[in-house]
């Protein structure tokens, strides 16, 4: 299967599971094919079990794969990871369809309502009805609550919506 | 066969890497250390598989085709610093639930694009 990922994207999903330490396990994994996760360690200087929580953090989105075989001494299992690459493609186009689905949700809740606020710093904005219910006085600090205008938001909302469903071909 | 299946690997890996302005087929033998006949068989197989354009171009006097990628690499560039893609509360977000997309503090930074709040209450209201 031919992948459409540079290493550059790669190394970039491995920052975010896990950032600097997950970049060097990909980097190995990379490198060798199948190996295990004390070979890893050893390699990367990583502790053990933090090169486990990271592998099986990749293993969660299937961007590793995972081989069982018994320790004939110990009777201990022995794991083998490799890294496969050809999902990578499919886990990016998933995080996308998210975020684009959270962005959304966004927009659809900013269109359907007129936002009050006491533009106090931590706190939270009112929908009108809400406001109205509270005689335009702020919950939290007891300040008039003023008008939120969020056109801006809903602008740069649908700004990133447009480009994340062009990158989707949708 | 491997080798074939290793050479379409990294000419279409240089070729997307390439994106808009494309790789000349001569150029790309070259970079891969493969011979033109070698290479000429690879361009034809990414295309017949629609994997990538050729467009023929005068080179120096000579015809040869430039390669464009047809599909774009993918890339996390767009959602790199969302909020939502790791986010510890994803599995609780919804619509209308306790953690949700509505009021979520950090994703109205990333939206705005404006620093993000700390990652204490993520997607609280």
């Amino acid at each position: 299967m031919l992948t459409f990922v540079d290493d550059k994207t790669l190394q970039k999903v491995a920052e975010a599971f896990g950032g600097e330490e997950a970049v060097q396990i990909v980097s190995v994994l990379k490198g060798v094919g199948e190996t295990t996760d004390e070979e890893i360690a050893l390699k990367t200087e990583i502790r053990l079990n933090t090169v486990r929580r990271i592998l099986y953090k990749l293993y969660d989105h299937s961007l590793v794969g995972l081989r069982r075989s018994r320790d004939k001494t110990t009777g201990w299992f022995i794991f083998h990871w490799r890294l496969q690459l050809d999902q990578l493609a499919g886990f990016i186009l998933n995080q996308k369809r998210r975020v684009l689905e959270k962005l959304e949700t966004r927009l659809t809740y900013e269109q359907a309502h007129d936002f009050y606020s006491c533009f106090t710093e931590g706190c939270k904005r009112i929908p009108f009805e809400d406001a109205m219910e509270l005689v335009f006085r702020c919950p939290t600090c007891n300040k008039l609550l003023m008008h939120f205008d969020n056109t801006d938001l809903k602008a740069s909302l649908i700004e990133r919506i447009d480009v994340l469903k062009e990158e989707l071909g949708e | 066969m491997p080798r074939r299946n290793e050479l379409e690997y990294k000419a279409l890996t240089v070729i997307s890497n390439n994106g808009n302005d494309g790789v000349l087929q001569s150029e790309l033998w070259r970079e891969l250390d493969a011979t033109s006949r070698e290479g000429s068989r690879i361009a034809l197989k990414l295309e017949t598989k629609g994997l990538i354009l050729r467009e023929k171009e005068l080179y120096e006097g000579r015809w040869t085709y430039r390669l464009y990628p047809k599909r774009k690499p993918a890339s996390l560039n767009s959602i790199i610093d969302s909020p939502c893609l790791m986010c510890p509360n994803d599995a609780r977000c919804g619509a209308w639930g306790p953690i949700s997309p509505h009021e979520c503090r950090m994703l109205t930074a990333w939206i705005l694009g404006i620093d993000q709040p700390e990652m204490e209450e993520p997607g609280e209201d």
